[in-house]
């Protein structure tokens, strides 16, 4: 596979072993350009063990990753980064006791020693990826700790759109989230989608959240794949139906 | 490097610091100058453990390590083999920076605890490697006196050596300042995060290592032609690393300016103290006044004085 034409992501027979638990089950699954793909699953199910893979936070066991035609199995997380994947945790990690300008500013530091002593803060680029999900003028100035859940989120999702991404996977992006929170971030999501022409995976629980967003969905189940599809035939699906009641 | 209003208020403060100690020789005893000398070797080390440890969260428990790898290096082509000190003391920042590469592996695996112990382990490696490899050569545990010194009096020792310390604090100061001192700090918050960010670790450690060795290296090699003399026992005894640490902390960790803080307060503190308790007795006064600054304020003697100055501000407004 090469060129633009093909998929953005494709995983191909991914495993992943930890001693003797088989965590993820030989994987596969593409994503094109724009498209937003719902992974879900019941807990342990392996999907931030793939999402960890795809960032190279893990060494896969065997299988393959390509990104925009390039195999990128071996390349390092930083340099995954560079090419267009970034990623946001279910624990959001903020830099604790960074003001939320701060969190930006890393974002957005080039990955050079020289430029990062040579060249200032842009402060004014900060305050716009800032204000872009969301945050206030007096919240860019705040510590993390002084943020809600739902800001958190936003605060991850500032620091991603820093590193000017392609494909953006979501970790169960509305947990922790009260409606309205979780309304204002499938708004943001919306609109960055439309505005960057972003591509997300998205993993959440949160089935009713998840739905309108997603052109398509893959289930996992104790690593392996299970179903694959549109949200209405997977949700109807007997071997998810099986995963996630047990029935 | 863009340089703001701030930045340069500050850099006032620090020109400030600079004339009013260059003033000190003209209204103080030579005395007191040597005991202010090691108070900036002190610093010096504080400093370099500061740039490391404290901004990137990686603690050394090794810092002694470098040193004595800077201070052998030139006191082992200075003294045993006539290299003039203008090419041993270069050569021995530049072992220095290579003992710091050394120092940055195990940082590609592991941290905390881990990282510590294994550079408590580097320092000890070298302090038994110097009094059995090569004892002719190290001098064994007798270590090597005798060194030449870089200059005579203490009037003139104190300037180099205040010199020194006042140009590594300002640029390691102002290092701190710039993005490089942002994505370092970020490193000790969550480093998996800054690799998220697309920033390669490796390369930001492998800076902070380097630039910390450099620093040890350049203090270590002056500073034992300053007390012309090196032995194994003194340079890798545990009392020199808390010596580093303590200054480091009670001045306020991660600030540059805390560490040069705490060198003094305790250098000068340890010495005057020593007419009234002239035994080991003052170190356990030392060590009582240094737990009670960390109850009260961990953050040093810096956060107190910058406390005290925006509140002179606000009381001034």
């Amino acid at each position: 596979m090469s060129g633009a034409a093909g998929p953005l992501l494709e995983v191909r027979d991914l495993h992943m072993t930890f001693g003797g638990i088989r965590a993820v089950q030989g994987i596969s699954f593409q994503v094109a350009e724009g498209e937003t793909l719902g992974l879900i699953g019941p807990n342990g199910a392996g999907k931030t063990t793939v999402f960890n893979m795809i960032m190279a936070e893990l060494k896969p066991t065997s299988g393959e990753i390509w990104f925009g035609g390039e195999n990128v199995t071996r390349v390092p997380t930083h340099e995954r980064v560079k090419r267009g994947i970034a990623r946001t945790y279910q624990v959001p990690q903020p830099f604790g006791e960074m003001s939320v300008g701060s969190n930006i500013r890393v974002g957005m530091a080039p990955d050079n020693i020289w430029k990062l002593i040579s060249e200032g803060a842009d402060l004014a680029a900060e305050a716009e990826i800032g204000r872009s999900v969301g945050f206030s003028d007096k919240q860019i100035d705040a510590p993390p700790s002084e943020l809600a859940m739902g800001d958190l989120r936003r605060l991850e999702m500032a620091r991603n759109v820093a590193v000017s991404p392609r494909l953006l996977l979501l970790d169960e992006v509305f947990a922790g989230l009260t409606l309205r929170e979780i309304g204002q971030i499938s708004e943001l999501l919306v609109e960055k989608k439309r505005k960057d022409g972003l591509t997300y995976i998205i993993v959440s629980h949160d089935l009713r959240a998840l739905a309108p967003l997603v052109d398509r969905v893959i289930v996992m189940s104790f690593g392996a794949l299970i179903a694959e599809g549109s949200f209405d035939e997977v949700v109807k699906d007997e071997a998810v139906r099986d995963a996630y009641l047990g029935q | 490097m863009a340089i703001d209003r701030e930045t340069m208020r500050y850099l006032g403060w620090w020109l400030a610091f600079g004339v009013l100690m260059c003033l000190l020789p003209l209204v103080v005893g030579t005395g007191t100058l040597r005991i202010l000398i090691f108070a900036h070797f002190l610093a010096m080390f504080a400093m370099s453990w500061d740039f490391l440890s404290g901004r990137t969260g990686y603690i050394s428990f090794g810092h002694p390590f470098l040193i004595g790898i800077a201070g052998y290096t030139t006191a082992i082509l200075s003294f045993r083999f006539d290299v003039p000190i203008y090419f041993s003391i270069p050569a021995a920042i530049v072992a220095t920076l290579v003992g710091g590469t050394l120092f940055f592996l195990p940082a590609l695996r592991i941290r905390g605890t881990y990282f510590a112990l294994v550079t408590l382990a580097f320092m000890e490696i070298l302090y038994q490697l110097t009094k059995v490899v090569a004892p002719k050569v190290t001098g064994g545990t007798r270590g090597i006196s005798g060194l030449e010194s870089i200059v005579t009096g203490a009037v003139n020792n104190y300037y180099l050596s205040f010199g020194i310390m006042f140009v590594i604090g300002v640029v390691l100061w102002l290092l701190i300042r710039t993005r490089l001192g942002v994505a370092l700090s970020a490193i000790r918050m969550n480093e998996e995060a800054v690799r998220s960010t697309g920033h390669s670790t490796t390369k930001l450690k492998l800076f902070a290592f380097s630039v910390s060795a450099a620093v040890s290296g350049v203090g270590g090699a002056f500073y034992v032609h300053y007390i012309g003399s090196i032995a194994p026992r003194g340079m890798f005894e545990i009392n020199f690393l808390f010596t580093i640490l303590v200054a480091a902390l009670l001045g306020g960790a991660e600030t540059i300016i805390g560490p040069i803080m705490g060198a003094y307060f305790l250098t000068v503190l340890l010495e005057y103290l020593r007419p009234v308790m002239p035994g080991m007795e003052r170190y356990l006064l030392y060590g009582g006044i240094a737990l009670v600054l960390y109850v009260v304020r961990p953050e040093g003697i810096y956060s107190i004085i910058a406390d005290a100055g925006r509140k002179v501000q606000e009381w001034r407004r």
